[in-house]
């Protein structure tokens, strides 16, 4: 599965570059206008159908048996009460024919199956009941007997590494050798430093938790099956149910118009979307499977807990001499990724850096990408030494961070960026939210103490290759935009149909967006990692500029005039020279002869020799109240660079999202295992603890930097989601800190943390 | 998933009476504590009685002695909003504002409130814990944070009301409904602590439902508040709170009811911080002394001695602000 997050290792497939020229933008009419969503009324008239909603005449509901053991092995499992309880229809475990499929792959490896004898984490795949109502399927799981043996468990990732510590997995827990960074001479680098913060910081693990739960309706056609699937990317599903289930790809089709959100955790095919269709094929019948909430706990992904060592030297003047980072994760009971020192070694010029990325397995849920993998943690330790470094040279922190602003990437072989807005992020962010005023205002003297914080973060990944978009215009001038991008939520039909509106001037209203179809649509990689506008924005510009050619070639041949006279302008085509000739789209004979005029995109390799990345500062404002440990964070601020903004609105929406994503991790989100069952404690939306709107600031500024940035890709638009949520967290244990002195180590800054800490009785750093 | 179970609605106290006399029948008042249990198979119902046709048990009307009656169907939301209890009986007025969500208070009612179930995990959770009939109360060994202090034994949950301890502090008292007639019990005496029975949180006896709560008349230089700490800004139950009903005379606390929440599986009276406050000026000093008082005796696990300092700290704000 992690093979497929290509875009997180740098190594991109090439597709070959768009067949149009495409300078970049100067002003523009619709791109980057606060263009309402384009699907807002069905969205919130309740007309848009989501994969939860969907249901087919004769169809079937699933639900999946799940381990209630940390760790054990199946003995036996009797399904035949199961099956015959009323409405039942079939009942699958390891031991029906064609559940062998291996599953959760990483470096060519395999680490367990459809459903294992052996269960490594609560909620692991033990078997599944289609029924003819959900509640019948759930009925029928109790019905199942498994017997257990239990084995011992483990649930700290540095445990995990004891000698005699349980092994999940046939010989080591390590998923993979430590992967390790160096540049510099980092001894030489400390011994040079005048000033050297060290400390242990950690983040607690992190559950998606979007608002539409996991799973997939599928139906049986003969020997092709069609999925309605929550997903980030239907090509993915596509390709992994295909080779879950022996098919060629033109017999797996998935549609995913629709989802009610994601955040990393559907960028895979899930176990229920193939367990879903052995089932569909042994009953005829379509199944519809979705997970409960309590399953999406546990069972759907998170962002792994880090335990992050970090050391900084730096001279009198701030200049970084050496960064440590050390860092420990887990990708759970199932490898995935659990680093986190990328920031630590590219945020910051710093000739001398030394990272390490440990991962291990741990009896629980598997990890899955988490909006910004990684980052958010790595910004929660660094920028928290980077606040603590400051302090100790007397320096601001705004001050050190700028003093320290890098001109190339230094983790990726010192290539430049295409864009760096780090220090404007940090200078425009200081000026908009008032920090030299707030540092100046006085702490309070009461019980309640006012603080300020700042940090920053990247994201180094700018999208690329492979998109292609297909953009047609019909006889009426009115357009289809055929796109198999996914739009999670954060308006990309919208911004899609923008591009199309600024190179064919067509209105949105006469554009139709089919999207997300595996069936229909080409392909694209999946919406996340902050690289759906970066990656299929100039497929789409190039699929539209290609029918604006055609057009204006058709055009010119009817006009008689050169095409380079030509332009389109309101349904019309006009020369330059002469504005006065003019002809009506609708009436170019070229289009009129075929009907429609026809544009193939796609999205072209990435500039050589540099690199894109995002930056952000964020500044928050809290309250903590020094006698009972509660904190009010009051004020919040991001500042964006991810060059062109193509929406106003929707970034905005971005942004705002991710600061109080980064809320969450900063105060109030944590998963609690039980030390001695290794069972999920809270495992609903009372005990984890989302923020609700109580605790996001009434006052949530987004800013945008707005650089140029003509280099990243044909849209100029690097992507927002992740860095929109890095720094936050960080920066706001850097405001409490500001306010009472004390450095919260270890997320999430709670009341129960904090008054220990305030009373002396917790760890103190 | 929802058990399969009959669902009545009777029209009078009696009839209710006897439908919840039946085994395996629950009380529906707002609904919002038993559908989450019988969803999570917390417990089982063979019946849910719903007394939503109940018009004895709604709406809130002054007594003869110029106090409150408040129908057991009374929402948190019509409490919290209603100026005359936030006049005379802040304390409670607080509590019930401070409850839940805004949905859940206009759902949720104050008879419901007090006989709702704990929110230990272990107890809503796969766990075969205690209060269910199972053997060890996992909380002691495992995941605490969110458990008691004070009065735990053998299970160590804590009550979740927010209305309770504000109801203990304005000495309010229950009236009780059941087959053998109706009783009155003080609201103090309504919980039971865990030594007693850890299986059950309330004296109700099978059958019996309460009907109305009555406060005793706003006391003469009376204050009050309910402060509660939580780890959320709104649907979160108490990290601990305090409910306080004062009565002052010449500047000075003349006499003081003083009760704990979020750190006990019953509202848990303080009558070492009364004692500290009577014939004092609220001042800095009084309510540190006060603080100090509230947690003589705490017994933390392993997870949850942060409540020592919440609490006094939760105390001392508290009274400074009536100062």
């Amino acid at each position: 599965m992690t093979d497929l997050l290509y875009w997180l290792q740098g190594a991109v497939p090439e597709t070959p570059a768009p067949k149009v020229e495409m300078p970049p933008w100067g002003e523009t009419k619709v791109v980057g206008k606060p263009v309402p969503r384009v699907d807002a009324y069905e969205r919130v008239s309740g007309s848009a159908v989501y994969p939860l909603d969907f249901a087919l005449p004769d169809m079937l509901h699933a639900a999946i048996l799940r381990s209630p053991h940390a760790h054990a092995v199946v003995k036996s499992i009797d399904t035949s009460a199961a099956e015959k309880m009323p409405g039942v229809r079939a009942v699958i475990t390891g031991k029906t024919p064609g559940t062998d499929i291996p599953w959760y792959r990483s470096r060519g490896k395999s680490y367990s199956k459809l459903f294992d004898d052996r269960v490594r984490h609560e909620g692991d795949e033990v078997a599944a009941v289609a029924a003819e109502t959900r509640a019948q399927a759930y009925d029928a799981l109790k019905a199942i007997r498994v017997t257990y043996e239990e084995l011992p468990f483990v649930l700290d990732p540095q445990k995990a590494l004891e000698a005699g510590a349980p092994a999940i997995h046939e010989g080591t827990n390590r998923y993979g050798d430590p992967s390790k960074y160096e540049r510099g001479d980092v001894a030489a680098g400390f011994a040079a430093a005048d000033a050297v913060v060290e400390g242990t910081y950690s983040t607690a693990c992190e559950i998606h938790a979007p608002m539409e739960v996991h799973g997939s309706v599928v139906k049986w056609d003969g020997n092709r099956l069609t999925v309605w699937d929550t997903t980030q990317g239907v090509f993915v599903v596509q390709q992994q149910v295909a080779a879950a289930l022996k098919l060629p790809l033109a017999n797996v089709r998935v549609i995913g118009h629709y989802m009610g959100g994601g955040f990393g955790s559907k960028l895979e095919a899930g176990k229920y979307t193939v367990i879903a269709a052995l089932l569909a094929k042994m009953t005829a019948r379509p199944v519809k499977l979705f997970l409960s909430r309590e399953e999406v706990f546990l069972n759907a992904g998170n962002r792994p807990a880090n335990t992050m060592k970090v050391k900084i030297g730096a001279k009198k003047d701030g200049t970084l001499t050496a960064i440590e980072f050390l860092s420990m994760g887990s990708g759970g009971a199932y490898p995935n990724g659990a680093d986190t020192s990328f920031l630590a070694a590219d945020l910051y010029t710093c000739p001398n850096v030394k990272t390490l990325d440990e991962n291990v397995a741990i009896n629980a849920g598997r990890a899955r990408a988490m909006r910004a993998p990684g980052f958010p943690q790595g910004a929660w330790a660094l920028e928290q030494a980077m606040d603590e470094l400051a302090k100790k040279l007397g320096m601001d922190p705004v001050e050190l961070r700028l003093k320290n602003v890098p001109k190339v990437s230094q983790r990726r072989g010192n290539q430049p960026y295409t864009s760096t807005g780090l220090a404007e992020c940090l200078r425009d962010g200081a000026k908009e939210f008032g920090w030299a005023e707030a540092k100046k205002k006085a702490k309070g003297d009461g019980a309640v103490k006012r603080g300020v914080g700042v940090a920053s973060g990247l994201w180094g990944y700018g999208g690329g290759p492979p998109a292609t978009v297909v953009v047609k215009l019909f006889a009426d001038g009115s357009v289809n935009l055929n796109s198999g991008a996914a739009d999670i939520g954060t308006g990309t039909k919208t911004i899609m149909a923008q591009v199309v509106a600024e190179e064919l001037g067509v209105p949105l209203d006469r554009i139709q967006i089919e999207h997300a179809d595996t069936g229909t649509t080409q392909y694209t990689g999946p919406s996340g990692g902050s690289k759906t506008v970066p990656s299929d924005m100039p497929a789409v510009r190039a699929a539209a500029v290609e029918v604006r050619e055609k057009l204006l070639k058709a055009a010119a041949e009817e006009m008689k005039l050169p095409v380079d006279d030509l332009a389109l302008s309101n349904g019309e085509v006009v020369s330059k020279q002469d504005p006065s000739k003019k002809l009506l789209v609708t009436a170019v004979p070229g289009l009129q002869r075929q009907q429609v005029l026809v544009g193939v995109g796609t999205r072209g390799p990435n500039v050589e020799g540099k690199v894109i990345s995002m930056f952000a500062a964020h500044f928050a404002e809290v309250e903590v109240n020094t006698k009972t440990g509660e904190v009010t964070v009051t004020r919040l601020l991001a500042a964006q660079d991810s060059a062109r903004v193509m929406n106003r609105l929707t970034f905005e929406c971005q942004v705002q999202g991710g600061l109080v994503m980064g809320l969450g991790l900063g105060r109030t989100e944590e998963r609690v295992l039980d030390r001695n069952t290794g069972k999920m404690c809270n495992v609903n939306w009372h005990d984890y603890k989302i923020p609700t709107a109580l605790d996001v600031p009434a006052e949530q500024k987004v800013h945008s930097v707005d650089l140029v940035d003509t280099e990243c890709n044909t849209a100029g638009a690097k992507g927002v989601g992740e860095p929109a949520t890095i720094p936050t967290a960080a920066a706001i244990a850097n405001a409490v800190h500001d306010a009472v002195g004390i450095r919260v180590h270890d997320s999430p800054v709670t009341p129960p943390r904090l008054v220990a800490l305030l009373a002396g009785r917790g760890k103190k750093g | 998933m929802l058990p399969s179970f009959r669902y009545v609605r009777p029209r009078t106290v009696a009839e209710a009476v006897k439908a919840l006399s039946e085994p395996g029948a629950r009380a529906h008042a707002g609904g919002t504590d038993l559908v989450g249990c019988l969803r999570d198979e917390v417990f089982d119902a063979k019946a849910v009685v719903s007394l939503s046709g109940l018009a004895e048990l709604k709406g809130i009307s002054a007594t003869k002695d110029r106090g409150l009656r408040l129908g057991a169907l009374t929402t948190l939301a019509e409490i919290a909003r209603h100026a005359e209890i936030a006049k005379g009986w802040p304390a409670l007025a607080q509590g019930a504002a401070a409850a839940a969500s805004p949905q859940l208070r206009n759902q949720g009612t104050l008879g419901g409130n007090l006989c709702q179930r704990p929110r230990c995990w272990y107890f809503r959770g796969d766990f075969a814990c205690a209060r269910k009939g199972g053997e060890p109360c996992y909380a002691v060994e495992g995941e605490n944070t969110y458990h008691a202090i004070f009065g735990g034994s053998g299970c160590y949950i804590v009550h979740p009301s927010d209305t309770a301890s504000p109801l203990v502090a304005l000495q309010a008292t229950a009236r009780i409904a059941g087959p053998k007639g109706t009783r009155s019990v003080p609201v103090e005496k309504l919980f039971v602590l865990p030594a007693v029975d850890h299986t059950r949180e309330t004296v109700l006896e099978p059958g019996e439902v309460i009907t109305e709560i009555l406060l005793p008349p706003p006391l003469a230089g009376g204050k009050g508040l309910y402060k509660k700490v939580r780890a959320r800004g709104a649907w979160d139950f108490a990290l601990g709170g305090v409910a306080l009903a004062l009565s002052m005379k010449d500047g000075k606390v003349w006499s003081a009811r003083v009760v704990l929440s979020g750190v006990a599986p019953i509202p848990w009276r303080v009558p070492e911080v009364e004692k500290v406050l009577a014939g004092r000026a609220l001042d800095a000093k009084t309510a540190a002394e006060a603080a100090e008082a509230a947690v003589k005796g705490a017994e933390p696990m392993s997870g949850n001695d942060y409540k020592i300092p919440l609490v006094k700290g939760a105390v001392e704000e508290a009274l400074l602000s009536l100062a």
